[in-house]
């Protein structure tokens, strides 16, 4: 038996004689783009920002609109004028629409228009101390203990539990969203903002929401959604199939300069505001809270022309912020990192 | 000790200087305790004369330690956005024109009454830039040269600062519209409608009211190349580095005393070094980072019949959020004081320092 494990550990020892002298000539065929000297260079040496101009004569005499104006034979507006077919016809129709990226495309969107500033402090500064406050060391040669199912199975006699589905947890049948350890590459980020107005007082005017669908979509840079009440509710005066609120689901570029404007404008005029409710948020990682009309009529879109909007119409909104977190512990530093105040007693 | 075992310790202990000394020691300990106690036993019954090979329990000699220190990293985040690419500044300006384009045009009765002077003001103005957008320059986006959207050589339209010239020439003008509305100036700005009345009212609104400009992005610091202040490089992150006794840059750091943590000691190391005169804030209780050197000789350390090989430094993240960094009280022997950028820490540290701190060092 112990001899059987010799050649074994002959060829370990002999394999760390001769370990050190690979090493030591390492460098010279294991290179690497982190030590090579100018692993910061473009992969292409020439780029058209560094070839020089081209000559004064030729960019004074340059006119795009005279040239088209010489040309003797106009283009055919077929080449040029390309409109996407309305309806996709499925994928062996020969008039295909052209992918969402292109500007001709039905489902193109312009954009982005601007870095916001709040994105860059993200990648700059919350992103790195997020992931320095989140840290939990293992040492090399951890492994996490195995995950105990989490869906339970059926115990008992009866015959009806072979070959059932597995019961879900206790308590509900959901199962919560797993928190993984976190990485550089998941550290908690805003995804959206969804924001949302209900005014009742719609049933009886309409203009009530076309007020809030105007100030909504002028605080939030996004066209609206209306939505109808699914059901009779006397009490809140809620008739079924009326429209009765509106959201903007916000996202990208639109919703950094949303909450921006949100952190630095509206939240300190807010006279004797506490902060969001430490108990807010779906335990997923999305966190809500409302703002009052006199809160709303704070932001500088609707400030600098308040009076265009009929007197006491202007409503009260929700703001639900989304984020890439899993739990609303994690979400609830994010937010407090880019500057939302909490209180109360915090709930996860 | 059977064949297999007897051979591996042979061969380690007779090329043991080229192995790691983790590996060495794990080699070499491979017996575990219970088969000690019996080899000892057995020997014991045996006789006195092998027990030679059996280790003495108490080591009498002094043992052989490194210094824990804690280091501090702290750092200024940049405080105002970063200068755009040529690229992303085209891009950007590409973009806007083409939603110009694309958008539905401006709900203009909904935002300006018809026949006020906001209105004489909104018509004056789109008759010189032929678009609602302030800051993407004379285009109209609905005519039939809608499609000469590409910005000339030259031209000034894709840099921020012509645009925040525009957007505050568009504040001024509407100062004025509200100011003269009532001796019907926007009306005759109107009849004349030619470029003269323009620069009249925004010279006018100029000395009425003026609008309020932005601070240069460039500071006075930056100017003089003042490497104590904290105002310079606003784009950047700034690092504190001092001076120790050694004419040496480094970033401030001291033993850890005690039974004090990381944290502690990051916070202690802050005020003794720099003194009071800051709000910091130390992020979080992990280092971000760790260096470690060897002392030319081994020296006597803090703790009895210890002795210290080198030290290992565990930098910890602190940020500055207000106040100056001060080393005249200091007690740990620092002599001057700097805030880098990145780039500017590799050209003052030495060589083996940047190797070990530049992956912790944020880029911007």
């Amino acid at each position: 038996m112990a001899l059987r494990e010799l050649p074994s550990k002959a060829r370990s020892s002999i394999w760390r004689d001769v370990r050190p002298c690979l090493f030591s000539a390492k460098p010279c065929f294991n290179r690497k783009v982190s030590t090579s000297a100018n692993h910061l260079e473009d992969l292409e040496s020439s780029s058209s920002f560094s070839v020089p101009p081209p000559s004064e004569d030729i960019v004074k005499s340059y006119d795009p609109v005279a040239q088209s104006k010489i040309r003797e034979n106009q283009l055919p507006p077929s080449r040029y004028q390309f409109r996407p077919p309305k309806y996709y016809r499925g994928p062996l129709h020969p008039h295909q629409p052209p992918p969402p990226s292109d500007p001709s495309s039905r489902l193109f969107q312009p954009g982005p228009f601007t870095l916001p500033r709040l994105q860059q402090t993200y990648e700059s500064t919350i992103a790195p101390d997020l992931l320095t406050l989140s840290y939990a060391h293992f040492p090399p040669g951890y492994k996490a203990p195995p995950k105990q199912q989490r869906l339970r199975s059926w115990e008992g006699e009866s015959p009806y539990f072979k070959n059932r589905p597995l019961r879900g947890p206790r308590g509900g049948d959901t199962l919560r969203l797993l928190t993984a350890p976190k990485t550089f590459r998941n550290i908690p980020k805003i995804t959206g903002v969804t924001v949302h107005s209900m005014v009742p007082e719609a049933a009886h005017d309409s203009a009530n929401l076309h007020v809030a669908g105007m100030i909504i979509q002028a605080i939030t840079n996004v066209r609206v959604q209306t939505h109808k009440a699914r059901s009779n509710v006397t009490q809140w005066s809620l008739r079924e199939n009326t429209f009765v609120s509106v959201t903007a689901k916000v996202e990208r570029e639109d919703a950094f300069h949303f909450l921006a404007k949100l952190i630095d404008i509206v939240l300190p005029r807010i006279k004797e505001w506490k902060g969001v409710k430490g108990s807010t948020g779906d335990s997923s990682g999305n966190l809500t809270f409302g703002l009052p009309p006199d809160a709303v009529a704070l932001f500088p879109e609707i400030e600098v022309n308040y009076d265009m909007y009929p007197p006491r119409m202007i409503p009260g909104c929700h703001i639900t912020v989304h984020s890439s977190a899993t739990n609303d512990k994690d979400a609830r530093l994010l937010l407090q990192s880019i500057g939302i105040p909490f209180y109360g007693k915090f709930v996860n | 000790m059977n064949a297999g075992h007897r051979s591996a310790r042979h061969l380690a202990s007779r090329n043991g200087a080229s192995i790691c000394r983790s590996c060495r020691e794990k080699t070499l300990s491979r017996k575990p305790y219970s088969t000690a106690a019996a080899a000892t036993a057995a020997d014991n019954t045996a006789g006195p004369a092998s027990s030679s090979h059996i280790p003495p329990v108490t080591a009498t000699a002094a043992q052989q330690a490194y210094q824990v220190r804690a280091g501090v990293v702290l750092s200024r985040p940049p405080l105002i956005t970063r200068d755009l690419h040529p690229f992303e500044k085209a891009f950007f300006l590409y973009q806007r024109r083409l939603n110009e384009r694309l958008a539905l045009p401006f709900t203009r009765y909904f935002y300006v009454k018809k026949d006020t002077p906001a209105d004489a003001e909104w018509k004056r103005k789109m008759k010189k830039r032929l678009t609602p957008a302030r800051d993407i320059g004379t285009y109209n986006a609905y005519g039939n040269e809608g499609w000469n959207d590409e910005v000339l050589m030259g031209a000034q339209e894709s840099e921020p600062e012509w645009q925040v010239e525009r957007l505050l020439e568009d504040a001024e003008a509407a100062v004025s519209g509200g100011g003269i509305g009532g001796e019907s100036g926007g009306a005759k700005g109107l009849q004349e409608g030619g470029q003269p009345a323009v620069p009249e009212v925004a010279a006018k609104a100029v000395v009425a009211e003026p609008v309020e400009r932005p601070m240069p992005r460039v500071t006075e610091a930056d100017k003089k190349g003042d490497l104590r202040s904290l105002d310079r490089l606003l784009q950047r992150t700034l690092y504190l580095l001092v001076k120790n006794k050694d004419g040496r840059w480094m970033f401030p750091d001291d033993q850890i005393v005690g039974k004090e943590n990381l944290h502690q000691a990051a916070e202690r190391v802050l005020i003794q070094a720099a003194g009071i005169n800051m709000n910091t804030w130390v992020v979080g209780n992990a280092p971000i980072g760790h260096f470690s050197f060897n002392f030319p000789k081994p020296r006597p350390g803090l703790r009895q019949n210890v002795e210290e090989l080198g030290g290992k430094t565990f930098f910890m993240k602190a940020r500055i959020m207000a106040g100056q960094a001060n080393l005249a009280e200091n007690k740990l022997g620092f002599t001057d004081y700097k805030w880098l950028a990145k780039d500017e820490v590799e050209k003052a540290v030495t060589l083996r320092y940047w190797s070990n701190i530049k992956n912790m060092l944020a880029e911007r």
